[in-house]
């Protein structure tokens, strides 16, 4: 099997763009939520949101776009005849509500999840593979297990992976009316009083290549992908399971591909962490399972609590913010925590980053519908 | 490998075919051939998706009325595969995708892709088109695909004695006409 490196990325939060503004908002535990402007807010429990601060956001094509450039050009990065290109996105809904409205001028191709991923792939000069992955909240880690998957296989070299959400006023608007937008303004991962999550702007792409590819070119690796596994709950169509069966099991398979099946070499694991009712024992749970008796000695952070939910741009942001941890040797804190839920008893790194030598990390996602993700980061 | 132009309505699922087109195909398929669900995975691929949710979900925005979480909920194919997955015992991996050409075959390399692990014996694939409304007219005309005429569906089990695919490609209706191992 190749082994697969990430010699590349371009990312984009609330905070702004590239490694230092996460650095700055991330790692410094700083949250990033305040009223939106972006839409009326008046109908809605909550005005809250982590957004760049524009009345008028880029669009997902832009925003995909510029996150690209920057990526291969850390990469160093041309592209080639088999370059996959595969992107976390539901489509962008701001044009979906502007096609609606009857406003002039709408790229509604860009409702199509799939248009998007030909857009970056014509932009950066790809003509391999193309793929939107729609899963929500793990669509951008399915594209990086996917493009893992072709890379080890020997497939092919190199594939772009991407992930994008803006906040916007039609899932804004659904979960406000779920009540699962947090009362306060603020996201509390694993405390006892958290009250829910907020909606966050994010947009990442990595560039990932075989190892020999990579070194043929002289490019040097940022981080190897060690292991990755899905698994599903088969449990709720909406919550999750509440021992985390499957997202203990997507670890356990990425762990066991990483040739680490007990995780005794994992020095930090980057948590979902969505702040809701029932993902955060849930998640808890799976981690009991999959670390066993060691679960209590493994730093884990949710860096929702500063970013917010990006929904399909969750996966790869948070594995850009793993891989930061792993170059920085510093561990990203859990914000905004107060005092654990009684459920929750593991080291969240509460408040305050920690400087630790990391050398590897897990990253793990979920989604409704009982989808499981995790990434096995190691560095160099 | 079964298909559909039509389903039987899926308790908690409303106001789509989508959803019940993926669960009569997906249906028949794991009915017809039971096996273990801890090895076997879910690909759905859709170009467009559930158009008929989503755009009744941003209708009713505009229109000042309260949003339904439900309709998030369903407009994304997470929903029908964790009810399957449930049903079964799926406990495999989950993916949902969308590709502009070639659906068929991104679904079957997916598939493919997915075989390489030796903790997997099958894949359910399932493909799924609406025929869509204004919305989608409109991407598809900008897009130059060409409108699907009906709703359809198609479910296809892939395991490890399956012939691999033909050159050339498969639309969802190409991947209907596959011939079974």
């Amino acid at each position: 099997m190749a082994e697969v490196v990430v010699t590349g990325f371009g990312v984009r939060t609330a905070f702004g763009r590239g490694a230092d503004a996460i650095r700055r908002g991330v790692f410094g535990g700083v949250p990033s939520f305040a009223p939106t402007t972006r839409f009326d807010t008046g109908p809605y429990r909550t005005p809250n949101a982590a957004t760049t601060g524009s009345d008028k956001p880029d669009s997902q094509r832009d925003v995909l776009g510029d996150c690209a450039d920057e990526a291969v050009e850390m990469a160093g990065f041309t592209a080639r005849d088999d370059t996959a290109v595969l992107v976390g996105t539901s489509g962008d809904f701001a044009t979906l509500t502007r096609f609606w409205r009857g406003e002039a001028g709408v790229d509604v191709a860009d409702t199509v999840p799939a248009h998007l991923v030909d857009l970056l792939a014509a932009r950066i000069g790809a003509a391999g593979q193309r793929l939107a992955f729609t899963n929500a909240c793990v669509a951008s880690a399915s594209a990086i297990i996917h493009a893992c998957g072709l890379i080890a296989s020997g497939r092919l070299e190199s594939a772009v992976c991407g992930g994008a959400y803006l906040v916007e006023e039609e899932v804004f608007a659904k979960f406000d009316s779920g009540r699962a937008l947090s009362r306060d303004g603020v996201v509390r991962p694993f405390s006892v009083d958290r009250s829910g999550m907020l909606l966050g702007d994010g947009a990442a792409v990595v560039v990932l290549e075989s190892a020999s590819a990579a070194r043929r070119r002289g490019a040097r690796p940022l981080a190897t992908v060690a292991g990755w596994g899905a698994a599903s709950d088969a449990f709720h169509v909406s919550r999750p399971h509440p021992q985390g069966a499957g997202l203990a099991a997507a670890a356990q398979r990425a762990l066991r591909r990483a040739g680490d099946p007990d995780g005794l070499l994992v020095d930090y694991v980057n948590a979902h962490g969505t702040a809701t009712k029932f993902n955060d024992p849930a998640e808890t749970q799976g981690l009991h399972e999959v670390f066993g008796t060691r679960a209590d000695q493994v730093p884990v952070s949710s860096t929702k609590s500063t970013t917010g939910h990006l929904l399909e741009a969750a996966g790869i942001v948070e594995f850009v913010i793993t891989l930061l941890a792993l170059t920085d040797g510093v561990l990203p804190p859990t914000a905004n925590f107060t005092e654990a839920d009684p459920s929750c008893d593991l080291d969240y790194v509460p408040n305050t980053a920690r400087d630790a030598d990391v050398r590897r990390a897990l990253n793990v996602n979920a989604a409704f519908g009982g989808f499981n993700t995790a990434l096995v980061l190691e560095r160099p | 490998m079964t298909t559909a132009t039509s389903g039987p309505p899926v308790s908690g699922f409303i106001e789509s075919e989508f959803n019940p087109l993926v669960h009569e195909v997906a249906h028949r398929c794991l009915l017809e051939h039971p096996g273990d669900g801890a090895r076997t995975a879910l690909v759905l691929g859709s170009t467009i998706g559930d158009s008929t949710t989503t755009d009744l979900a941003s209708t009713l925005l505009i229109g000042g009325q309260v949003s339904n979480p439900l309709l998030f909920m369903q407009a994304t194919s997470n929903a029908i595969l964790g009810f399957l997955s449930k049903e079964f015992g799926i406990t495999g991996p989950l993916v949902s995708l969308s590709a502009m050409t070639d659906l068929g075959s991104a679904l079957l390399d997916t598939a493919d892709l997915l075989l390489d692990d030796e903790e997997l014996d099958r894949v359910l694939v399932v493909g799924v088109e609406l025929t869509g409304n204004d919305r989608t007219a409109a991407a598809c005309l900008e897009l130059g695909l060409e409108r699907p005429g009906e709703d359809f569906a198609v479910a296809l089990l892939v395991d490890r004695d399956t012939p691999p695919r033909q050159p050339g490609g498969h639309d969802l209706r190409r991947l209907a006409e596959r011939p079974t191992p």
